[in-house]
């Protein structure tokens, strides 16, 4: 059978790619846009990480197996939960919000798809879609937790007339959590609707670059797109629950947040 | 309007109210009663805590010492919800929160009938206004009423307004005014902040005066110091 298997860059051909890099670094100087220095910086971490990361996968593949597999999603995990957290300093614990909202997001998503058989067991698999799943987590939850955190200062008067009202925080937060939940997730819902229309996927890139069968790939693509959108709100909304109780003290006030 | 005879019994009593914020004290051993039934203002340059004073009436700040009791009872030992659907309270700029005026009356009480959403909006002067127009564009003073009608939804005793009719031009104010009256009128007691205590004497009967957080006179509206814009 002819080999559909693409034609893997060599080093050599990575050294060739180089001169893409370069390009950009003259237009930087030509242009005198000053950005030369920080190409050369960025390309050079580009390829440290990505030969660290290649590294370690071999590693995982080779030896580690799915535990290790699963220690390495525990990491990203609470990269993402620092990252996304860090997006709403106007919240109290708000990393610890965002760890539990992506921790589960993440659990929930990749337990149901090796559960149900959808994706195979092996850290091949778990990694790269676990990472997927990690991702879009921690821009929805960041996202979801920003807005939060806007809307107790933008909202502050609205929120306090419902509580002065007898209302519950809940009740008190319940248009501005849904407005947050909202704004965080409809990047999520749209890059859905269009996706295959304005551009291919990674996944999709990626199995087709590999060789697979276009309509092959499209099926994993679709796991995709449907996992991504369970993780999304299922982080999303935890992690601004999470964040709207802490958002309320014991006597029900809307605490003070300082920026 | 009418003093009643003999001392009315204490409705709020503040004992060395304390409010200390980013290091800076808001209010410094602040002790006093509010009485039932009365038209009580608090008064005061723009600064001095009164806002925070009438925050604290229903919880939405916290002393940070000193303690202050509704009809004898801490309100730190009570339920915030049922104190806060006893204790009423309208902001200075209210927040109109639905895009009905009916809904805006039953933000507090969703399963009102709508012949008590009627009488609500007689008692605030507002029963000619359509159920379906949005609360938003209402003018300044209608808003005002609106929310006094929205305050009113939930049963309270007792209404604790801040600066009603600063924002409103005279006619306005005087509507707002109109109001507030016929509320006392029928036995409400009301504890209104205000730097205008030349406009609000006519409702008042007691007036607290307060500078940079401590209480620097009380009693008669007509016969307090203060200075006003001070």
């Amino acid at each position: 059978m002819e080999s559909t298997t693409a034609n893997i860059p060599t080093w050599l051909g990575v050294a060739a790619s180089a001169t893409l890099v370069l390009i950009a670094i003259v237009i930087s100087w030509r242009e005198r846009l000053g950005l030369g220095r920080e190409v050369a910086v960025a390309a050079a971490r580009a390829l440290a990480q990505l030969a660290l990361v290649g590294a370690l996968l071999l590693f995982v593949f080779d030896r580690g197996g799915l535990p290790a597999a699963f220690g390495w999603l525990a990491i990203m995990v609470a990269i993402a939960g620092f990252v996304a957290g860090g997006r709403a300093r106007g919240i109290p614990q708000a990393r610890s919000h965002a760890w539990w909202g992506i921790g589960v997001a993440v659990t929930m998503t990749m337990g149901i798809l090796l559960a149900l058989e959808t994706i195979d067991a092996v850290p091949r698999v778990v990694i790269p879609v676990g990472g997927m799943v990690v991702s879009t987590a921690m821009v929805t939850a960041g996202l979801g937790l920003q807005r939060t955190a806007d809307a107790v200062d933008d909202q502050r008067a609205r929120i306090e007339a419902r509580l002065a009202l007898g209302l519950s925080p809940r009740e008190a937060f319940l248009e501005p959590y849904r407005t947050a939940m909202r704004t965080a997730l409809v990047p999520a819902v749209d890059t859905t609707k269009v996706v295959g229309l304005i551009s291919l996927p990674g996944a999709m890139t990626g199995l087709i670059l590999a060789g697979v069968d276009p309509w092959d790939a499209i099926r994993y693509q679709i796991v995709v797109m449907y996992m991504l959108l369970g993780a999304a709100f299922m982080a999303a909304v935890l992690s601004a629950r999470l964040a709207q109780r802490s958002l309320f003290d014991d006597a029900e006030r809307l605490v003070r947040t300082s920026h | 309007m009418p003093h009643t005879d003999g001392p009315a019994p204490e409705l709020f009593t503040l004992d060395a109210v304390t409010f200390v914020a980013g290091g800076r004290p808001i209010l410094d051993h602040v002790s006093d009663h509010v009485h039932e039934g009365h038209v009580t203002a608090i008064v005061g340059p723009s600064g001095s805590g009164k806002s925070t004073l009438l925050r604290m009436l229903n919880r939405l700040e916290e002393p940070t010492s000193g303690s202050i009791r509704f009809r004898g009872t801490p309100v730190r030992e009570l339920d915030v919800r049922a104190l806060r659907r006893r204790v009423g309270m309208v902001a200075q700029h209210p927040a109109m929160l639905t895009d009905r005026i009916d809904d805006e009356v039953r933000v507090g009480e969703p399963d009102l009938p709508d012949a008590d959403v009627d009488e609500l909006l007689a008692k605030v002067a507002l029963e000619h206004i359509e159920r379906e127009r949005r609360p938003d564009d209402l003018s300044g003073g209608e808003q005002q009423r609106l929310a006094l009608a929205r305050a009113l939804a939930v049963g309270p005793e007792v209404l604790l307004l801040d600066e009603p009719t600063s924002a409103l031009d005279r006619r306005a104010a005087e509507s707002v005014d109109a109001v507030i009256a016929g509320l006392v009128g029928m036995g409400l007691s009301v504890v209104l902040v205000t730097h205008d205590l030349q406009r609000a004497s006519a409702l008042t009967h007691d007036a607290l005066v307060l500078d940079s957080g401590r209480l620097v006179d009380r009693g008669d509206p007509a016969q307090v110091t203060y200075l006003e814009g001070g």
